[in-house]
């Protein structure tokens, strides 16, 4: 199992009250799954995305990733499962403005400590895969969304990652490009990448072989998708 | 993270933002400045003192007669004062402890003449000893000696500025020299001396590259003062053997000196060494005011870092949240600022340190201060910078650094 979570709750603390966000989500992911995440605004997914993305931890219950239990995690040790097992890709795309595509999908292997000319090199292989090796030397202001958003699933590749974590990718995109981008999603998928996407848009949420939907800060429900885009073409 | 990635990003920090990163430098680069500037200068007028009053001997009491009308003068004779005299100086010689030597040495202004050239000099007749006592050296030739001293020679030594308007490019060794009615052969030349500016205690300032000198015996015979009532010579420098012993000793001089002259108080007593000591006092609380001044913009400085800095950090709270949110541990966003910081005060640091040198070699060009920069200050003045850095930069850093990577994403 790549992903189990067993009883987890998150509260938030709001001066004296305790509002509660997540409560009681029991939730696995294998290897290679396809997921989606749904709810409407305050639902409680981003607060989950976020738990899953390491950046923030439960109040109670376990989160275990690859076994390890990340509740239990200090600063440093989050820090690394970022860098190590999840890929970001978030629907502002969320690069540096001052740096060209190269140096920003290179990024994470520089907090691995990953020495200059192996990095360029794992830079440009991913670069490659989303089809951008002709655009590698701009920087995001010379670049369209669409190529935006593919150096973003560049970056989230570099570090082979054990998820990739989608939050509304196509969010910031015209139609075409985001089924561009989704279509690029569906071969990382094929390629054996787990990807994890967070959305409120239903079609979206049909390229995912797996719908889980949330609402009030629990699961309502989780199905498996029969018609997934993937197969209706 | 390695060190070169840091100093690769604060760099690339710095050329990005070039403007803003040159006004948060100019306190840092106004402070070195300022540091070197002063000190240089401070530097050069203590050098410039010292080197004024070693000329005078740092060993030496010097004591000389007051200048008198010859009113005045007649009254001291009538209360019985025969001014200094010979028999001074080989009193305190004599009597007080510590006095290694004493020079007595009488003096007229008078007219110097060679062929059609003739120059208005102080005529200074000395014992051998005074060239031990101060640092007078003979350029060519020699300086009086003894043998010219007993025999009473008519012999003397030129000081450069005479010798140059007398002889001008003639070789004035050997050749005779007319003062008063006297010939008199030049055995040596002095070197060039530095001239005073300043008076120093109770000593005129003079130039005594326009001294004449000539062995005491002869000039005693062949001199005779035009009033006579003057006294028998004008000034003894007295060498003691340690300068712990100057204020002692010149207490007793004083008292020897009281009985001699039946309490007229008819000469001047000047310790050149206190003087020095005394003018360094002064110059060390005008130095440490200076020091301040210049520490407290460099102070001012360090706040103006830390100011850009954590509006730096506000405005940067975004990269903030994506370098977390791709593995980035809080230790890597800290020193990314304040490697960032550091590279601002450093490069303030070495701009600020060109200026100073600058600034003090101006001083020299344009003015008649002297200045002296101090290797150590450009230390001083750097390693202060770049602590200053590393200090005023660590509070944004720690504040970049414990920025919630989930709410500096969201940021806007």
């Amino acid at each position: 199992m790549l992903i189990e979570i067993k009883n987890l709750n998150k509260d938030y603390v709001m001066g004296e009250v305790s509002v509660p966000a997540l409560i009681d989500i029991n939730l696995n992911i294998e290897q290679n799954e396809y997921v989606s995440i749904m709810g409407p605004s305050g639902s409680g997914k981003s607060t989950l995305m976020n738990i899953l993305g390491c950046l923030d931890t439960p109040t109670s219950g376990s989160f275990r990733f690859r076994d390890v239990d990340v509740s239990t995690l200090n600063d440093d040790a989050l820090s690394a499962m970022r860098n190590k097992e999840i890929g970001f890709i978030f629907q502002n795309f969320n690069l540096l403005p001052k740096v060209n595509a190269i140096q920003n999908v290179e990024m994470p292997l520089i907090y691995a400590g990953i020495k200059a000319d192996e990095r360029k090199k794992r830079a440009i292989e991913a670069l490659d895969r989303v089809g951008l090796t002709d655009r590698m030397h701009h920087k995001p202001s010379e670049l369209s969304g669409g190529q935006r958003q593919r150096v973003a699933i560049a970056r989230a590749l570099v570090s082979k990652p054990g998820i990739l974590l989608a939050d509304e990718p196509t969010g910031a995109l015209d139609s075409k490009t985001g089924v561009d981008i989704m279509r690029l999603f569906d071969e990382l998928h094929a390629e054996g990448n787990t990807i994890i996407l967070i959305t409120h848009e239903h079609e979206i949420a049909n390229y995912a072989h797996r719908s889980i939907f949330i609402k009030d800060g629990s699961i309502y429900w989780d199905k498996m998708n029969e018609n997934t885009s993937e197969n209706k073409r | 993270m390695d060190y070169k990635e840091n100093i690769r990003l604060a760099l690339r920090g710095l050329v990005d933002h070039k403007f803003r990163s040159f006004l948060t430098m100019l306190g840092i680069i106004f402070g070195v400045a300022s540091v070197i500037t002063m000190l240089s200068i401070g530097e050069g007028a203590k050098r410039q003192a010292i080197a004024k009053y070693q000329d005078l001997g740092v060993n030496n009491i010097i004591v000389r007669e007051k200048k008198f009308t010859d009113q005045e003068l007649e009254e001291v004779r009538i209360k019985f004062s025969q001014g200094l005299s010979i028999q001074d100086a080989n009193t305190i010689k004599e009597i007080i402890p510590g006095v290694l030597r004493t020079a007595p040495q009488a003096e007229i202004n008078t007219e110097v003449k060679y062929t059609d050239k003739s120059s208005k000099s102080n005529i200074i007749g000395i014992t051998p000893d005074f060239a031990k006592m101060l640092n007078f050296t003979a350029e060519k030739g020699e300086f009086i000696s003894e043998e010219h001293y007993k025999k009473n020679q008519k012999v003397c030594v030129l000081g450069a500025g005479v010798a140059a308007s007398l002889f001008k490019n003639e070789n004035p060794l050997g050749k005779m020299v007319k003062i008063n009615d006297q010939w008199l052969e030049v055995v040596g030349i002095l070197k060039s001396k530095t001239v005073f500016t300043e008076t120093v205690g109770e000593l005129a300032s003079r130039d005594l590259n326009t001294d004449i000198y000539v062995p005491l015996t002869t000039f005693l015979k062949r001199f005779s003062p035009e009033n006579t009532l003057t006294s028998e010579i004008q000034q003894i420098t007295i060498q003691v053997d340690n300068s712990s012993r100057l204020k002692e000793t010149s207490t007793l001089v004083e008292s020897i000196l009281q009985r001699h002259h039946f309490n007229n108080n008819d000469y001047d007593i000047v310790i050149p060494y206190e003087l020095l000591r005394q003018e360094e006092k002064e110059r060390q609380i005008y130095n440490f005011l200076l020091g301040a001044i210049a520490a407290i913009s460099l102070l001012v400085g360090g706040i103006g870092i830390m100011n850009i800095m954590l509006a730096t950090v506000l405005e940067r709270t975004r990269e903030i949240g994506i370098r977390r949110s791709i593995g980035a541990r809080k230790s890597d966003i800290m020193s990314q600022f304040v490697s960032e910081a550091v590279a601002l005060s450093i490069t303030g640091g070495i701009i600020g340190v060109l200026l100073g040198v600058g600034l003090s070699l101006s001083v020299t060009l344009f003015t008649d201060i002297q200045v002296f920069i101090q290797p150590y200050s450009i230390f001083l003045a750097f390693g202060f910078s770049v602590l200053v850095g590393i200090s005023f930069g660590y509070l944004p850093a720690k504040n970049a650094a414990n920025l919630k990577p989930v709410d500096s994403l969201r940021y806007e």
